[in-house]
């Protein structure tokens, strides 16, 4: 599977990786090169943070789409995932009444715990993505998800939901005494009701009770919002999905990246190719480059420090080698692009062309693209200009 | 001239920052120093990380391990953290279980605000309340708090609680707790960042938030800083270098590492003016960065910023 095949076929592409690898940025840039192909693109951004909005110059705007033009005609919306609003459209779209939609939007505690309550922040940014897929009106939906495991809670969140739901589950927060397994037996219930209640106290948090108040009200939704999630699961399991694991040949991430394909794996999803973000030449600079000593007419000072830079940048490429090698394996797929260490973070709609550009380059196959540092002549600001 | 890094009498020492910044390698880093200059310290991780192998320890647990003399290192897994708890508070061990196993209980828990911070900061508190010997049993914890995201509530929890809890033991551990944090020769938070647009950005907002808590935090801590491998003239003279050898791979490598270098100053300067504070400044490790001599090396600077005499 290339890169080109999955922008061009699939309709959903989910960003998975560790955090601070530039999945932000190259959902982005996947995104912008989409559109720029002419296919009805939205990219959607999960992460709090919202580095996305920095990225494509977005403004305060969440939940909404920001329509994003990308010059000659071409444009792609960005959105960040509001969970507090999904939550509260489900609820209205779902609940039998509009009477019962209200009391739920008014209890305290779903105003409080909408957003912790097992997982269901998650959802809803699924949720969202859902619909957008559904009728959003748009061909392709690019996916920024949460860091490294919070991306499984993200995509698990359906079937947590799910299991959440479970009716067992309902009874036991209304009332927590069913957790027994004589339900029978009066002592035993009157002996654990005390025992909460006198965790309560102790705590001072009278939550055990508001918790139980909150899912009594809540459980109207249960048959429609359990139906939804089941079809939000589907879709992300879906040949309409596909996973991309964006990562970077750090250290660090060899252990993260194996704990993360073998928990996407254990939800059914499989990672389709691997793009590698601040990735160095190892044709120039790799273990087994040659070293073509310092440059003619240059004074012996100068290339004493050009050598040092030239060392610098073999360390890296060495460890880069050494790192990408157990990632490849444990994430089961192939790299599918290699993106330069850019000097700079990308700041600009023209920044994000360039990544793009490295990204459908076509010369991968785990030896990436060389650094644009000396493709650069002004070397002005640490930011290339890549309008076409 | 005071320290940048106030450390001589803090008893807890919280490290924060994005993820991916190297929080925890400046975790280890602050606890070796620390240990160095004769203080006998506890580092602590929140929830399952690197700094075990980072200072030399095996698999950390929930009880101290002993590294060397003055050095000793934990993890705190908030499940954990609660099932302890809730075992010392219902006494009955069987109930406790149960209780734990179910469901339910786990999303009451995970929906509690605070309640899996309130239960890391118990922990830590009993750190540093032990003492053996009619004296403390260590002199300083320092904590490698949750990314920059996950740590703010950590901080807050004493007041999110407390606005919960207003009568009985747990009030009063939060109460004492706030004391601590609020006291600033005895509570200092750090912030660690990368010399990048979006870990400084994240940095100047987390300042903020820290801020409005009431806490000490101390400069930004700038971790791998590239190194300045050209001279003043050097960038000119390669724009005009013949074509021959413009694209030469040490002529290349050598732009390369100015770039980065330019544009690292370029986000030092940034968050000295948001914050008009001078950060403390780590270098780029080319050795490999997650190993015990990495530590060392920056354990060093870290030292030397906090006036820590070895």
């Amino acid at each position: 599977m290339t890169l080109d095949s999955i922008l061009a076929t699939r309709r959903i592409v989910l960003c998975v990786g560790s955090g601070g690898v530039g999945k932000t940025t190259i959902a982005a840039a996947l995104a912008v090169e989409a559109a720029r192909r002419g296919r009805r693109t939205a990219v959607l951004t999960v992460d709090p943070s919202q580095r996305l909005k920095d990225a494509l110059g977005l403004g305060a705007t969440s939940g909404r789409a920001r329509r994003v033009a990308l010059g000659r005609g071409a444009h792609l919306d960005a959105i960040l995932l509001d969970v507090k609003r999904t939550f509260d459209e489900l609820v209205l779209a779902l609940a039998p009444s509009p009477a019962r939609a209200a009391a739920i939007l008014e209890n305290r505690l779903y105003q409080n715990l909408s957003g912790t309550l097992a997982g269901t922040a998650e959802y809803m940014a699924v949720e969202q993505v859902y619909r957008l897929a559904q009728d959003g009106g748009y061909d392709l939906l690019v996916v920024d998800t949460p860091p490294a495991r919070h991306a499984v809670d993200f995509l698990d969140a359906p079937r947590r939901l799910a299991r959440l739901l479970d009716s067992r589950a309902f009874a036991i927060l209304k009332d927590p005494t069913t957790i027994l397994p004589a339900a029978g037996s009066r002592l035993a219930r009157a002996l654990l009701g005390g025992v909460l209640s006198g965790l309560e106290r102790f705590t001072g948090l009278g939550l055990v009770r508001e918790v139980g108040d909150f899912v009594r009200v809540i459980e109207d939704l249960t048959g429609a919002l359990r139906t939804r999630v089941a079809a939000v699961g589907d879709l992300l399991r879906s040949a309409d999905t596909a996973p991309v694991l964006v990562t970077a040949p750090e250290p660090r991430l060899v252990s993260e990246t194996e704990a993360l394909a073998r928990a996407l794996a254990a939800i059914g999803l499989r990672i389709e190719g691997i793009v590698v973000n601040r990735a160095l030449s190892l044709a120039t600079f790799g273990a087994s480059a040659p070293d073509p000593g310092p440059p003619d007419g240059v004074s012996p000072a100068l290339a004493t420090r050009l050598a040092r830079s030239f060392a610098d940048l073999r360390v890296l490429a060495t460890r880069q080698e050494q790192t990408l090698a157990p990632l490849v394996a444990s994430a089961r797929a192939a790299i599918v692009a290699g993106v330069p260490l850019l000097a700079g973070d990308p700041g600009s709609l023209a920044d994000l062309g360039t990544i793009a550009s490295h990204l459908f380059a076509g010369d991968v196959a785990g030896a990436p693209v060389s650094p644009p540092a000396g493709s650069s002549s002004s070397a002005s600001g640490g930011v290339r200009d890549a309008r076409r | 001239m005071p320290p940048r890094l106030p450390l001589a009498t803090q008893r807890l020492v919280v490290v924060t920052g994005k993820g991916g910044v190297g929080k925890t390698t400046v975790t280890a880093a602050l606890a070796r120093a620390l240990a160095d200059a004769g203080r006998r310290v506890v580092a602590v991780e929140v929830g399952r990380g690197g700094l075990g192998p980072l200072l030399g320890a095996p698999a950390l647990g929930a009880e101290p391990v002993r590294i060397d003399r003055r050095l000793a290192a934990a993890a705190i897994e908030p499940e954990e953290a609660l099932r302890d708890f809730v075992e010392r508070v219902l006494r009955f061990r069987l109930l406790a279980r149960r209780l734990l196993e179910s469901t339910s209980f786990q999303v009451l828990a995970a929906a509690a605000p605070g309640l899996a911070e309130f239960l890391v900061l118990h922990r830590v508190l009993g750190w540093i309340d032990a003492r053996r010997m009619g004296r403390p049993a260590h002199d300083v914890v320092v904590v490698d708090a949750p990314a920059s995201g996950h740590s703010l509530p950590l901080l807050a929890a004493p007041r999110t609680l407390g606005g919960l809890a207003r009568l009985g033991p747990v009030a009063d551990l939060l109460a004492r707790f706030e004391r601590l944090l609020a006291d600033p020769a005895a509570t200092l938070v750090c912030v660690v960042t990368t010399a990048e647009d979006l870990a400084v950005r994240e940095t100047i907002e987390l300042y903020r938030e820290l801020g409005t808590l009431g806490l000490t935090v101390a400069p930004p801590i700038v971790n791998a800083l590239p190194p300045r491998r050209l001279a003043g003239t050097d960038a000119a003279a390669l724009d005009h270098l013949p074509p021959a050898i413009a694209l030469h791979p040490y002529v290349a490598a050598a732009r390369f590492q100015h770039e980065r270098r330019r544009h690292a100053e370029a986000q030092v300067a940034a968050l000295r003016r948001a914050l008009g504070v001078a950060p403390v400044r780590l270098p780029f490790l080319f050795a490999p960065s997650d190993t015990t001599e990495a530590v060392a090396a920056l354990a060093g600077a870290l030292g030397a910023a906090a006036g820590l005499a070895a």
